[in-house]
């Protein structure tokens, strides 16, 4: 058994909420920007005919807009030489790089133009493992994201590798 | 005749339409903005050298909207997609051609859920992404 990257002291917050919760209105503009931008052009996003053709009550948004929609507005003095905000709530780990390992989505509820959406993340999960080229950490961020009408419409899961 | 899929008219082993992607830098930069991303990985080709990247990078989000869009796009307006995940094995490039493919591989008719397994390779083959989804076609 290697040495743990992980010290007790981080360990100690899995559970703990890192950010939120955060509430933001979906606004049309910005959705249609971030469809725009990923080139997807469907006609639920642009168009209320199409919308409720499609069985939702006004304009929907792409699936993963609403994890942008909840960034949060900082401080152009809060960036880092490599272009990233500096990050009050990363955990410390004995490790030199952080990656992303990928995500997991549940869409439970529609995401429509006007909604309030609640998000608040925690650290889900914080395990060491044994890869093939060493030690890793895989981190868990889990968000939750509630609307106007107190139904969770998705929950993400981010998943980082440490190394 | 409907143009998009119902559980009467696939089955498991089906193929989903291929679809390719690629983003050019100005492509990349409207991401960036439009995500309040900053990191330079993502616009400044010297710094993405410097990080070790062979060249200006493209955001995984971006990657996993391409994958969403994927599904979306062949199961039509009225589907619902129930669950998404993927994993980030390599990292795209700007310029780069990037291909989507997917197959069928469970099928409940009775509450028209489709389970998707996707690939999402570099030319080579190289796989970017796997990933997997749940979608509820429209009901019939």
């Amino acid at each position: 058994m290697s040495t743990s990257l992980i010290p007790p002291e981080s360990l100690a917050r899995v559970g703990e909420v890192l950010e939120g919760p955060v509430t933001v209105p979906i606004d049309r503009r910005e959705a249609q920007r971030y469809a725009y931008a990923v080139g997807d052009e469907n006609p639920v996003y642009f168009d209320e005919v199409s919308a409720h053709a499609a069985g939702y009550r006004t304009v929907t948004v792409p699936p993963l807009f609403i994890t942008h929609a909840l960034v949060p507005p900082k401080s152009a003095h809060m960036l880092r030489e490599d272009g990233l905000y500096q990050d009050a709530t990363s955990i410390h780990l004995e490790v030199s790089r952080m990656m992303f390992g990928g995500e997991e989505w549940d869409f439970l509820e529609p995401v429509c133009v006007g909604d309030e959406i609640t998000a608040t993340t925690r650290l889900a999960d914080l395990d060491q493992k044994e890869g093939s080229k060493g030690p890793f950490v895989r981190l868990v961020r889990e968000t939750t994201f509630v609307n106007q009408d107190e139904q969770v419409v998705a929950r993400s899961r981010q998943i980082g590798i440490a190394r | 005749m409907n143009k998009y899929p119902s559980s009467g008219s696939i089955s498991v082993g089906d193929h989903l339409p291929v679809m390719r992607k690629k983003a050019n830098e100005a492509e990349l930069f409207l991401y960036s903005a439009a995500s309040f991303n900053p990191h330079r990985i993502h616009y400044d080709r010297s710094y993405a050298h410097h990080e070790g990247h062979h060249d200006t990078v493209v955001h995984g989000p971006l990657q996993g909207s391409w994958l969403t869009q994927f599904v979306t796009d062949w199961a039509g307006p009225k589907a619902r997609l129930i669950s998404i995940e993927w994993q980030n094995r390599a990292s795209a490039f700007v310029d780069e051609e990037v291909q989507f493919s997917g197959t069928v591989v469970a099928l409940d008719t009775l509450e028209s859920i489709v389970e998707l397994e996707i690939f999402e390779r570099k030319a080579d083959g190289t796989i970017l992404m796997p990933a997997k989804a749940l979608v509820r076609l429209e009901e019939r």
